[in-house]
């Protein structure tokens, strides 16, 4: 079995040189975009850079409080993300996507942790954290896409919804088919990424691990697993937060409120 | 005649904050056939929104045949004062799916989709030919608007609340349509509020209200 291969200082120097060849192409096409490519550049390096300092304090400090507060302070920033995809907006939004990460990842990873791997100590940040990490990151793609997709079809279908309302919807019957219109929106990329692994894309975990040195079968076991607990997350967490944002355009009355809707292009005019 | 339909206060503004109407409230006796008359843009189509709990309204008070609902009782109130909206929404879906989808929800569990009596309403409003395999999107206009009102009356509701729906219907048409609705007015039991675009059959309803310049009087 090979080991890692080091990279020190003078490898992401040469590296470096290949975002600066991309800045070029911009130049020379005139592209205009050298600026937004040096700012994203300098963002990944210090934002990974910060990453790997912390993950390193965690890891040598090895103290269950610090990862449970690193996985809050994550799970605060998935859903912040998540907000910010969305082009339409309610108050309370922050608060049930992060409401939503942190109930399906802990659930999920949880039980990925616990019972699945059985990582020992249970805390042990060198699995806990990235394996959180990936669910949120994942499912943050799937629970911006759901909401935004409900909250489109509770606006530009409203005829439709309220056609059910004037004959006595009940709530739930109401919002059954955006709900169903959105988890589907929201399922879709991790279907879609399940279909296509191994034959068209190298799913980014699995080649890590291969890089890192580890057996390309425990790799693959490792990989099918992070698939179907992403998927498992995305689904609960997709329902999950169309339950929450429902109760907000809607009360018990079943009375449907879009004045509670806000699009995020509002300010323009 | 005993008050059969009360409800409100109602009050609203339009988009540019403008006030359409205060302190309304509407007191109806059933049997009868009752137009809402106003210019355009005084607000009809908002109070029958408001009248139907459609809108929001936090104070007003809705009671039917002594009966009050509030709060989570408001989709049996639905159910009951039933709204047929301006430009005929449909369900994504077949003229079946349209017709029959207020039978499956549980306001409706106790009624079944009868298909002879949609074909006689339909048939009344000259859309007998209509295969109910057929998808709304394919239908013109005027079958919309057709297809809407006989949703509502094969729903038969005890109050049926009409915005504008003899809009887009040629002279005949429009006129079997109203008949239509007279018939189904004109029982015990029954009230049916609406608004018409067209003078002639504002006259011939049993009663009229006018709602202009924020407040609704009645027209003897």
């Amino acid at each position: 079995m090979s080991g890692l291969i080091e990279l020190g200082p003078l490898q992401l120097a040469i590296a470096t040189l290949l975002i600066v060849a991309a800045g070029v192409v911009s130049i020379a096409l005139r592209l205009g975009i050298e600026r937004r490519l040096a700012i994203a550049a300098l963002r990944t390096t210090i934002q990974l850079g910060l990453l790997g300092l912390i993950l390193e304090r965690v890891f040598a400090l090895d103290n269950p409080w610090l990862v449970i507060g690193l996985l809050l302070l994550m799970t605060i920033f998935a859903a912040r993300e998540a907000v910010s995809r969305a082009t339409r907006r309610y108050r309370g939004i922050l608060a049930d996507a992060w409401l939503t990460m942190a109930a399906s990842c802990f659930l999920v990873g949880g039980i990925v942790t616990q019972v699945v791997i059985g990582v020992n100590p249970w805390y042990d940040p060198q699995y806990v954290i990235p394996i959180l990490g990936m669910i949120l990151g994942n499912s943050l793609t799937g629970i911006s896409l759901c909401l935004d997709r409900f909250m489109d079809y509770l606006e530009t279908r409203s005829a439709e919804v309220e056609l059910r309302i004037a004959f006595g919807a009940t709530r739930r019957e109401a919002l059954a088919a955006p709900l169903r219109d959105g988890v589907r929106t929201g399922m879709i990329p991790i279907i879609n990424s399940m279909a296509a692994a191994g034959i068209v894309s190298l799913p980014g975990m699995m080649t890590g691990q291969i890089l890192a040195g580890s057996p390309p079968m425990q790799a693959v076991a490792y990989q099918i697993v992070v698939m179907f607990m992403i998927a498992a997350a995305v689904a609960l967490g997709a329902m999950l937060v169309v339950i929450l944002a429902g109760r907000r355009f809607m009360g018990p009355d079943a009375t449907l409120r879009l004045d509670r809707m806000t699009s995020r292009s509002d300010h323009y005019h | 005649m005993g008050v059969f339909l009360e409800c409100g206060p109602f009050s609203a503004r339009d988009g540019e904050g403008r006030l359409l109407f205060e302190d309304t409230s509407v007191l109806l006796a059933d049997g009868q056939c009752v137009a809402l008359e106003g210019p355009s843009g005084s607000g009809k189509s908002t109070l029958l929104r408001c009248i139907t709990g459609l809108a929001w309204s936090l104070e007003a008070g809705r009671e039917l045949d002594g009966a009050a609902y509030s709060g989570a009782q408001m989709p049996s109130w639905r159910a009951q004062v039933t709204l047929v909206a301006q430009d005929a929404p449909m369900l994504a879906g077949t003229v079946r799916d349209n017709l029959a989808f207020p039978f499956a929800q549980r306001a409706g569990c106790r009624q079944e989709f009868d298909e002879s009596t949609s074909g006689d309403l339909l048939q009344a409003v000259d859309l007998g030919r209509l295969p109910l395999d057929r998808e709304v999107r394919t239908l013109s206009g005027g079958e919309r608007h057709r297809l809407a009102l006989v949703r509502g009356l094969l729903w038969d509701p005890p109050v049926l609340v009409a915005d504008e729906p003899l809009s887009g219907l040629d002279p005949e048409v429009a006129e079997k349509s109203f008949e239509l609705l007279l018939r189904y007015a004109r029982r015990p039991g029954r009230l049916l509020l609406c608004a018409l675009h067209d003078p002639e059959f504002n006259v011939r309803a049993d009663s009229r209200l006018r709602l202009s310049d924020g407040s609704l009087r009645e027209i003897r």
